[in-house]
């Protein structure tokens, strides 16, 4: 048995270790860190994909070991958490609204966007997952408000893929009607889709994920909104989930950025410019198909298994961008949030 | 009166004990307390009625208080059954059932959650069935209280059985000599002893219940104005950056704990006294 001089001996030696330099993990000197921090759909790509191809790259380039430390939570979360001091290198979200915010907070620079694809490193689309042989014969987002019809998404409040997801629908009715309207659409009828819709949703899940294991798993719903890279991995992982490409569909644009303030503490500026230069690269951007997602750089082939691109495909950009579509949807006075209260006082009525 | 109380001799080593605990109290408990009430009220009196009257955020408090007030009726009657059976029956495998009764304390939240989806959900074989009648339970309100239900379920049977343990049977056999039937011995004899016990179990699960995220969030189906919960709608509301929202409806659920909790010592302080227990 160990004498208790000889317990607060190793005590002692276990938590001053790191203090003594050259001892403690990490402080080697012929090794770089690079601290992530992401949002939990790009799990699988970086962690299997990217990471591992930098740090062969980095090793055969420079000579040294490149080590990890990885976050993965919902991107709204990430991005208050980098905000208020978490001190990733390099922050991955799931879109462009989240990224503002950690300008907001002077930890990315407001020129990001300037680089190679406006800030982003991956792209997909909103599609629509459905059961096997599409017994409901689901081709467009109006099918979704059919009566019968079983709709899982997540919970925007929460989840940044819910905001992607329901903007698809939003955005696709929106830039029908704008045409045969001169001074702007009828929003009407907009918000009349959006509310059949979300009276068929079966369960608001708090992300994306979830959604998708209720769907698969426990066989909930007849549709699911999701990301097409998301459905792809499935497939990747034989347990292919049949999927449409409405004719109208919004594409995804996943940024990622350098965070100053880290990386000016950390002195690891050079590895982190490094590892997003090789993500936007040929080889970078094949990784990321093989996961899925549709490549940034049009010269690189499309992910195995990919639909043909719809004919109407549109971007946050053509809808005014995130800033304006987070307040005129979501905000207090929102359409979306417009949506539930339109429905109960119908409720209400209709007694 | 001060059972259990030890004078304080006013020693050195005595002080320092009270003051640690009095200090790790404040740093633990009341501390964070006051950090949430001091920010929701920051912005004003106005601001907080203004959040608090967000059509959003009140029906998910009164969501909240109806679901739990269910729960506490259900549990308030079989709870007291259930401590009942375990008192006053001797079956074969009573002390299993009365070491099961804790396990609703030690299953994790989330699991609730996923065995009740499991079993009831939409797809579930009990949930077809219910289907076809048009009854939903899982992601509609019944499942909430399903849910809650589970949590809660010792809180009752465990406040009333010690009580039920300590009474003295005569009284009872006193009332069946003289003709009163089992029902009426237990209306008019046994249970005037039992309201405390059976109030401040009910008041535990109910404060429990205001509270309750883990397995809610998994059956309740999250849907504003319907099944959205207010712990569910402060999670929300959090992580789509609206804090004041969130944190008025956090005071909320917060005032109403304590103000159980001060009820139930008064109740059972007055009891006490009444009935010089």
């Amino acid at each position: 048995m160990l004498d208790r001089a000889r317990i607060g001996l190793w005590i002692a030696a276990v938590v001053l270790a790191p203090l003594v330099p050259g001892c403690g993990p990490g402080r080697d000197p012929n090794a770089d860190e690079l601290k992530i921090g992401a949002y939990s759909v790009v799990r699988e790509v970086l962690g299997h994909g990217l990471l591992p191809a930098f740090k062969a790259e980095w090793k055969s380039r420079t000579g040294r070991v490149l080590n990890f430390s990885e976050s993965y939570i919902g991107s709204g979360a990430q991005a208050r958490a980098i905000a208020s001091g978490f001190d990733a290198d390099v922050a991955i979200l799931s879109h462009e609204g989240d990224m503002e915010l950690l300008v907001k907070a002077g930890r990315v620079k407001p020129t990001w966007k300037d680089g190679p694809n406006g800030g982003m490193i991956t792209h997909s689309l909103v599609v629509i997952g459905h059961r096997p042989g599409n017994p409901k014969g689901i081709k467009d987002w109006p099918d979704l408000a059919r009566p019968g019809i079983g709709v899982l998404y997540p919970d925007p409040k929460s989840s940044g893929g819910a905001r992607w997801n329901i903007n698809a629908i939003y955005g696709a009715a929106y830039l029908a009607l704008r045409p045969a309207n001169q001074g702007g659409p009828d929003l009407g009828a907009v918000r009349d889709l959006l509310r059949k819709v979300q009276a068929n949703v079966v369960n608001m899940d708090q992300s994306g994920r979830q959604s998708m294991a209720n769907f698969v798993e426990r066989g909930t719903g007849d549709t699911v909104v999701t990301y097409e890279n998301e459905l792809l991995l499935r497939n990747r992982e034989s347990q292919p989930i049949p999927y449409v490409i409405p004719p109208a569909t919004l594409l995804i644009e996943g940024p990622a950025a350098v965070v100053e303030t880290a990386v000016e503490s950390h002195g690891s500026r050079a590895v982190a410019e490094a590892f997003l230069e090789f993500v936007r690269s040929d080889q970078g951007q094949r990784i990321v198909a093989e996961y899925g997602f549709r490549p940034v750089k049009p010269d690189v082939a499309a992910p195995r298994g990919a639909q043909a691109l719809p004919p109407k495909l549109f971007t946050m950009a053509d809808l005014g961008g995130w800033a304006k579509l987070e307040q005129e949807l979501y905000g207090p006075k929102g359409l979306w949030t417009s949506i539930f209260t339109a429905e109960t006082s119908e409720r209400a009525s209709g007694r | 009166m001060a059972t259990g109380t030890v004078k304080m001799s006013g020693g050195a080593p005595d002080l320092l004990l009270r003051g640690t605990s009095l200090f790790y109290l404040g740093l633990v408990i009341i501390l964070p307390m006051a950090a949430l009430v001091v920010e929701a009220a920051r912005p004003g009196a106005a601001a907080f009625w203004e959040a608090l009257r967000d059509p959003y955020a009140w029906h998910a408090l009164k969501l909240t208080f109806i679901t739990a007030l269910v729960m506490v009726v259900v549990n308030a009657l079989t709870g007291t059954a259930t401590a009942w059976v375990l008192v006053r029956y001797d079956f074969p495998g009573r002390g299993l059932v009365n070491a099961l009764i804790d396990l609703p304390f030690a299953v994790p939240t989330v699991v609730t959650g996923v065995m009740l989806v499991i079993l009831f959900g939409p797809s579930s074989v009990v949930g077809t069935i219910l289907g076809r009648y048009g009854w939903g339970v899982i992601y509609h309100q019944p499942g909430i209280v399903l849910a809650l239900l589970f949590v809660t379920y010792p809180f009752v049977i465990r406040s009333v059985q010690p009580v039920l343990m300590e009474q003295d049977r005569a009284e009872e056999e006193a009332a069946a000599t003289l003709g009163a039937g089992a029902w009426t011995t237990f209306r008019r004899v046994t249970l005037p002893g039992l309201w405390p016990s059976i109030l401040t179990g009910a008041g535990l699960s109910f404060s429990r219940a205001l509270g309750e995220f883990g397995s809610v969030v998994l059956v309740a189906g999250n849907q504003p104005l319907a099944t959205k919960t207010a712990p569910l709608y402060i999670f929300g509301e959090i992580e789509s950056g609206n804090r004041h929202g969130a944190l008025v409806v956090s005071a909320v659920l917060l005032a109403s704990s304590l103000l159980i909790l001060v009820v139930l010592n008064g109740i059972q302080g007055r009891w006490g006294s009444e009935h010089g227990h």
